[in-house]
C-alpha cells in the first residue's frame, strides 16, 4: 500500500500503539497499525530530522506540563487531611494553610477535601434522633432514627444514620453567654453563627417530618447511645439496645469554657415536646435518663 | 576538589530522579485493571443512585431532611467563613418532576458507564452528576461516597471502556467502516498500553495511600487504638452492628491484636503496598479489614468498595493471565521500583 500521506496518517504515525485496533476480547488486530506504518515509510517528510528533533522536545513539554498538573492534584489530595490533623486550639498550622489556600476550592469541588478520620481518633457512641409526633389528642408516637425496620436497604439506613450524626456534630448550645460577648465579640459571633447553623438544620428536619405527617406536631431531640466498655459488658452482658444505654442530650445553654454538663442556671431546654393536652405525663422518651453528653 | 566534582553527582542524581519520575508516571500501561474496576465502580455507583431514588424527596428538594435552602447555606458561608466551591445546581431544583427526571437521567448515565457504553462521555458525565449529588447531600454522606467518587474520577481519565464493554464491541463491529477516523479512535479507544491508563492508575494508588496514611494517623491520636479497646467499641456499637461480635469481649487479647494490626496496617500501607514482597500481604489485609467492616459493621457498600479500590494495585498482566487471555505481547516496561 502506497497511500499518500494525510493528516490522519500523521496522527496515526505519532501514536502507532494507540492506533492499533483490537477486538473486544483483547486480541491484537494489526490492520490499522500496519497500514499506518506503511503510510509512514512512504512519507519521508514524516521522518525528517527536524520533525524528529521536535518530537522529543514536545514530549518533554507534555511530560513537564502533565507533571505540574499531577503535583498540583496530589497536593490537593494530601493537604486537606494534613490540615485536618494539624488543627489545634489556636487554629490550623500556618504553613499548611498557606500551601492549601490556592488549592482549597479545587479540593472542595472535587470533594477531595476530606480528613479520612474513620472511627478516629476513637470509636465513640452513636447519636440518634428521637422523634415525637403528636396530633394533640393522645400520647405522642415516638420513634428513633436511624431505624433498620423503617429504613431499608442498609445504605438508606446509613444515610439516615449520617443525618443524625451530622446534627449532633454541628450542635452548638444556645447562646452566646453575655460574658463571652463582653470578653470576645469575635468568639461570640462565631458561637451565634454556629448556633444558627444548628437551628436551621434542626428546623429543616422538623419541617421534613411535619411534611411527612401533615397536621401533626413534631419535635426531635438528640440521643446518645452509649457503649459499655468490655469489662462492664463481661460483668453484665446487657443487650446493646438496653434502654439504660440511651441518654437524651438536652439543648441547654452552657458556660463557654465549661465542659458539657456545666450548664448555666435557668434557661429552659429548647427542645421540649409539646405537652398541651397530653394525658399521663411526659412521653416515655423523656423519662429516659437525661444527661448532657460526655466529651 | 573542584566545582565539577560537586555538581556532577548532583546532576546525576537529578537525572536519575527525573528518569524515575518519568518511568513511574509516563510508562504506558494496559487498561485491563481499570476496565474491570469500571464495571464494579459503575455498579456500586448505580446502586447508590437507585437506593437514593427509593426515598428521593426525603433527600432532595424543598421538603428534604436538609432542604435545598439550608443545604445551599451550608456551602455559601451563611454560617461563617467564606463560601466553598462545593456547589450544586440541585439546590435550585424544587419540582418533584424535575428531580425525578434528573434522577432517571443519572441512573441511565451511570448504567452506561458501568456497561462501558460511550465511556469517553458517560464516565465524566457520571462523575459530574455524582459531584452534584455530593454537594447537595451534605450531612447524609460517608466513606462510600468518597471512595466511589474518587474511583470514577480517576477512571474517567483513562480508556476504561476499552475492554469488557459495549464500546469494545462497537469498536470491533464498526472498525472497518470508521477505523480511519480520528473521532472513532477517541470515542472507542483501543486497550493498547497508554500513558493515560498509567497516570489514572498511579493517581488512584497514591490517593489510596493518602487515605490510609491519614486514617491511621488520625487513629494514632486517640487512646483506644493504642490501649487496644477500639475494636471492642466498634463491634459494640449497636447502630453499626450487622453481625453480633460482642463475644469478643471475652477475648481481650484477640480484639487488642486486631486493633493494633489495623492501626499499623493503615499507617504503613503507603510504604508496604509498593514492594512486590509485601504487596500481597497488604492487599490480603485490606480484604480482611474491609470484609470485616462489610460483614460485621453493617457497611457492606463501603467495605466492598474499598476492596474494589485496592484492586488498583493488581497488574493488568496478572488480571489478563487470571482471565486466561494473553492479549498482545506483554509490554515489559515495569521497573523494579515501579511495579
Amino acid at each position: 500500500m502506497t497511500a499518500e500521506p494525510t493528516t490522519r496518517s500523521k496522527t496515526l504515525k505519532r501514536r502507532p500503539v494507540a492506533a492499533r485496533s483490537t477486538s473486544s476480547d483483547g486480541s491484537a488486530d494489526q490492520r490499522a497499525s500496519s497500514s499506518s506504518q506503511t503510510r509512514a515509510s512512504d512519507s519521508p517528510e514524516l521522518d525528517s530530522p527536524e520533525l524528529n528533533e521536535r518530537r522529543p522536545r514536545f514530549r518533554r513539554l507534555v511530560r513537564l506540563g502533565l507533571s505540574v498538573l499531577i503535583v498540583g492534584h496530589l497536593l490537593a489530595v494530601f493537604l486537606p487531611p494534613l490540615a485536618f490533623q494539624t488543627r489545634g486550639p489556636l487554629g490550623s498550622s500556618p504553613s499548611v494553610e498557606t500551601l492549601l489556600a490556592p488549592l482549597r476550592g479545587y479540593g472542595q469541588f472535587l470533594y477531595i477535601d476530606r480528613g479520612y478520620a474513620f472511627f478516629a481518633p476513637d470509636p465513640g457512641p452513636s447519636h440518634l434522633i428521637g422523634v415525637a409526633i403528636s396530633d394533640g389528642s393522645g400520647e405522642p408516637r415516638e420513634h428513633m432514627f436511624p431505624d433498620l425496620e423503617r429504613q431499608w436497604p442498609r445504605l438508606l439506613y446509613h444515610r439516615h444514620f449520617m443525618l443524625s450524626e451530622f446534627l449532633h456534630e454541628i450542635h452548638q448550645p444556645p447562646g452566646p453567654p453575655p460574658e463571652l460577648e463582653e470578653a470576645s465579640p469575635e468568639e461570640a459571633e462565631a458561637w451565634a453563627r454556629a448556633r444558627a447553623r444548628f437551628r436551621r438544620v434542626h428546623d429543616s428536619m422538623v419541617e421534613h417530618l411535619e411534611y411527612k405527617h401533615p397536621g401533626k406536631q413534631v419535635a426531635i431531640r438528640r440521643i446518645e447511645h452509649a457503649i459499655p466498655n468490655f469489662l462492664e459488658y463481661m460483668e453484665d452482658p446487657i443487650p446493646l439496645d438496653d434502654p439504660r444505654l440511651y441518654n437524651v442530650l438536652l439543648d441547654r445553654p452552657r458556660r463557654p469554657e465549661g465542659p458539657p454538663g456545666d450548664e448555666l442556671p435557668g434557661g429552659p431546654p429548647t427542645d421540649e415536646l409539646p405537652t398541651d393536652g397530653l394525658p399521663g405525663g411526659p412521653p416515655e422518651m423523656l423519662r429516659l435518663r437525661e444527661e448532657v453528653a460526655a466529651p | 576538589m573542584n566545582v565539577a566534582s560537586i555538581t556532577a553527582p548532583v546532576r546525576d542524581w537529578a537525572s536519575e530522579a527525573i528518569g524515575a519520575w518519568d518511568r513511574f508516571w509516563f510508562t504506558p500501561r494496559r487498561p485491563t485493571t481499570l476496565c474491570a474496576l469500571r464495571i464494579a465502580t459503575g455498579l456500586m455507583l448505580l446502586y447508590t443512585h437507585v437506593v437514593l431514588a427509593s426515598d428521593l424527596l426525603s433527600f432532595l428538594g424543598p421538603n428534604a431532611w436538609i432542604d435545598n435552602e439550608v443545604s445551599r447555606q451550608l456551602h455559601s458561608g451563611a454560617f461563617g467563613g467564606a463560601g466553598d466551591w462545593g456547589q450544586s445546581y440541585l439546590w435550585y431544583i424544587s419540582s418533584p418532576a424535575a428531580l425525578w427526571t434528573h434522577q432517571i437521567v443519572t441512573i441511565l448515565v451511570t448504567l452506561a458507564f458501568a456497561a462501558g457504553f460511550l465511556t469517553r462521555i458517560s464516565a465524566p458525565a457520571a462523575w459530574f452528576l455524582q459531584l452534584m449529588y455530593l454537594h447537595r447531600l451534605t450531612g447524609a454522606l460517608f466513606g462510600l461516597d468518597q471512595i466511589v467518587t474518587y474511583a470514577v474520577m480517576y477512571l474517567m481519565i483513562a480508556p476504561c471502556g476499552s475492554r469488557f464493554s459495549v464500546d469494545a464491541w462497537l469498536r470491533d463491529h464498526f472498525h472497518d467502516r470508521f477505523g480511519d477516523r480520528r473521532w472513532f479512535h477517541w470515542l472507542l479507544p483501543s486497550p493498547a498500553p497508554s500513558v493515560a491508563a498509567n497516570v489514572a492508575t498511579r493517581l488512584f494508588q497514591l490517593h489510596l495511600c493518602v487515605m490510609y496514611l491519614f486514617g491511621g494517623l488520625a487513629k494514632a491520636r486517640g487512646q483506644m487504638w493504642w490501649d487496644g479497646t477500639a475494636m471492642w467499641f466498634a463491634v459494640g456499637n449497636y447502630e453499626y452492628q450487622s453481625l453480633d461480635l460482642t463475644w469478643i469481649a471475652s477475648y481481650p487479647r484477640l480484639f487488642s491484636i486486631l486493633t493494633h494490626v489495623t492501626l499499623f496496617w493503615e499507617i504503613f500501607y503507603c510504604a508496604l503496598v509498593w514492594p512486590r514482597l509485601t504487596r500481597p500481604v497488604i492487599l490480603a489485609m485490606a480484604v480482611a479489614v474491609h470484609g470485616g467492616i462489610a460483614l460485621f459493621l453493617g457497611m457492606i457498600t463501603f467495605g466492598t468498595m474499598m476492596i474494589i479500590a485496592n484492586m488498583i494495585f493488581l497488574k493488568p498482566e496478572w488480571l489478563e493471565r487470571w482471565l486466561g487471555r494473553g492479549g498482545d505481547e506483554p509490554q515489559r516496561v515495569e521497573h523494579a521500583a515501579a511495579s
